[in-house]
């Protein structure tokens, strides 16, 4: 084929002052701002999506410490724990988790919306897009923990064992952990481009997950073939470390470990986010 | 008018530059071997039926789109080496709708101009010019997915001038307006250009390709077929025609005799009384009209026809591709 140039007509070139771009551009800081006001805003025209994560914990929260509180507790229940003081931060880690998931699930929407196919064209850092989907989210699961502590002290009666400042710490734990396993969900997303798939797990895997560790019962009362499970279930080790923190008992020695491990999977994870997303749609 | 792209840089005169540029997916050559450029301040209408590579060869040029082979500069900058420089100087309005369908509009437009660097005071005021400029001035406050297709498409249009691009791509801009958004949108490609903007856009309609486009480059199953003006290819192509219907054989033999002495060349149409005229230039219709009137015949219907892609095809590839046929039924 012969290479062809269409050639205009004799007309002036345009003068080179047009040729400049209008703006500067944007730093990256800038960028997340302003990504991340955005997906903040279909939170606060939607209280549905607030609501609809709130439920499973929420509706965990009320049924378990209604049954508990009639049966009374399980042998090894700590001693001087109530079982609402006992729930209560594994209701956060549900929750946590649930806002996870979504973080992915908010990113697969963005996707399919449009609005990535012009963030492309624009001369911005595409990763902005993942840290603003993080930063709503992680904005999502603290007002949702929020909204758990108030019904639980408003409703249920909950006066923590550990003062404000460990109750403060404990979430503080819960909300990082969600933060990084936000990040896993995101490179999910960004790699699956389906939401189905995290939906999914987060219906039929997280349940049967916080059963089968330290959530609701101790570990010591489960059956012993679910008790070796929970023991390696890293719900367990996750649950354990904020109840420490909440109740000023002992085990806070899983702080640590906690943090480090939610740190390395946060930084896999955006590192991998990052080369998924940046593959063509 | 065919001349080998053969310079290794392009020079300050030209915007957009392709040098042999292919791209290949799997087993589909969706480009071969594409050469092209586009001098600053003009417009280049790239024509070609369904999978002809439009859509590729414009997702190359915004650096959206890695090349198999070859090179592409726009704005003076390599696509595969400067991606951002050319982010920072184009405009893209896709074939599909990239907008934020929880945003209204107006934030849709105030956000791209936020991270193009504009403050918020300026990011508002230039969401408002362009909300006025497409005419969505209305519905700037509703979400953008309660919008129509075609409001969504002006929407679009306006997102991708936000940043008084450089340069402009638009990939079948027209596609899903109605006959008036059609005229705005070519009056403000007509404005763009003259402020010194240049424009690719991808069509299907040749009338839109001559009103608009300095160039025109024909894309037929991934390679170029044909460049030039669009007077120099519309020469190629075969000519405009008028189409007589008449009341009759009789009238129609009469008609054909007065046009043949205005020295004209009638045709017998497809129909009895039917005649078709080709002509030179749309003020010859009044010829036409002339010469029926002045034999003392009147004519029932009389249309005029400008030639389309098909017959670009036809002409310039002796055929039409193949798969376009097909995906054209599909799409009526
Ligand atoms: N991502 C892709 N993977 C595989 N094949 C592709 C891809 N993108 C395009 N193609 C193929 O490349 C060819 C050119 O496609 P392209 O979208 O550029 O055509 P087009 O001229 O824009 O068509 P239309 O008028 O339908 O928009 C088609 O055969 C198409 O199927
Ligand atoms: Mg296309």
């Amino acid at each position: 084929m012969t290479a062809t140039t269409p050639t205009p007509p004799a007309s002036p070139a345009a003068p080179a002052s047009s040729t400049s771009p209008a703006w500067k551009g944007s730093s990256p800081l800038l960028q997340i701002r302003v990504l991340t006001a955005r997906s903040m805003r279909s939170l606060a025209t939607d209280p549905g999506v607030i609501l609809f994560g709130l439920l499973q914990p929420v509706v965990i929260l009320f049924v378990l410490t209604q049954v508990f509180s009639k049966m009374g507790p399980p042998p090894h229940f700590p001693a001087g724990v109530s079982y609402l003081d006992y729930v209560l931060p594994a209701v956060l880690v549900d929750n946590a988790i649930q806002a996870a998931v979504q973080s992915g699930v908010g990113l697969v929407d963005d996707l399919k919306n449009g609005i990535v196919a012009r963030l492309r064209s624009l001369p911005i850092a595409p990763s902005s897009l993942l840290v603003a989907r993080s930063m709503t989210n992680l904005a999502r699961s603290t007002v949702q923990a929020v909204v758990i502590m108030v019904l639980a002290i408003g409703v249920l009666g909950y006066s923590p064992r550990g003062g404000p400042a460990e109750v403060a710490a404990s979430v503080g734990l819960t909300l990082f952990m969600s933060w990084a396993l936000g990040w896993a969900f995101i490179a999910a997303g960004a790699w699956l481009r389906r939401a189905e798939p995290m939906q999914n797990l987060a219906l039929v895997a997280v349940l049967p997950l916080m059963f089968v560790s330290s959530a609701y019962v101790p570990v010591a009362d489960l059956p012993a073939w679910l008790a070796a499970v929970a023991q390696v279930n890293p719900l367990t080790h996750a649950i354990d470390a904020t109840r420490a923190l909440a109740l000023d008992i002992p085990g806070a020695g899983a702080v640590l470990p906690a943090m480090v491990i939610s740190g390395v999977v946060a930084i896999v994870s955006a590192a991998l986010a990052a080369v998924g997303f940046r593959r063509p749609m | 008018m065919i001349t080998p792209a053969a310079s290794p840089r392009p020079n300050g005169d030209i915007a957009i530059e392709a040098q042999e540029v292919t791209k290949v997916f799997g087993a589909v050559r969706a480009l071969d071997r594409v050469s092209l450029s586009v001098r600053r301040g003009t417009v280049l209408a790239l024509l070609g039926h369904n999978g002809a590579g439009k859509t590729t060869l414009v997702g190359v040029l915004t650096a959206a789109v890695p090349p198999t082979s070859g090179r592409a500069y726009v704005a003076g900058f390599d696509v595969a080496r400067k991606p951002r420089e050319i982010r920072r100087r184009i405009g893209l309005t896709g074939q599909f709708a990239s907008v934020d369908g929880q945003l209204s509009g107006r934030d849709n437009l105030i956000l791209i101009a936020r991270l193009l660097g504009a403050g918020r005071k300026a990011a508002a005021a230039r969401a408002d010019d362009l909300l006025e400029l497409f005419a969505l001035t209305d519905v700037a406050a509703r979400r953008a997915r309660t919008y129509s297709g075609g409001l969504r498409r002006r929407l679009d249009l306006a997102a991708g001038l936000v940043g008084h691009p450089e340069v402009v791509f638009l990939d079948e801009p027209t596609t899903g307006l109605d006959p008036s958004s059609r005229l705005a949108l070519w009056e403000i490609v007509e404005n763009l250009v003259a402020e010194g903007t240049t424009v690719l856009l991808t069509t299907q309609y040749l009338d839109e390709a001559d009103r608009l486009a300095d160039s025109i480059a024909v894309l037929s199953s991934g390679a170029l077929i044909a460049g030039g003006t669009a007077a120099e290819l519309k020469a190629r192509v075969g000519r405009r025609t008028v189409v007589v219907t008449l009341d009759g054989a009789h009238t129609a033999a009469v008609a054909a005799e007065a046009l043949r002495r205005a020295s004209m060349e009638p045709v017998a149409g497809p129909d009895t009384g039917v005649i078709v005229v080709p002509i030179d230039a749309s003020k010859d219709i009044a010829a036409v009209v002339r010469a029926l009137d002045h034999a003392g015949v009147e004519a029932e219907e009389l249309s005029f026809r400008e030639p389309s892609l098909d017959d670009v095809y036809l002409t310039l590839a002796g055929h039409r591709p193949h798969p376009a046929r097909l995906v054209q039924g599909a799409d009526a």
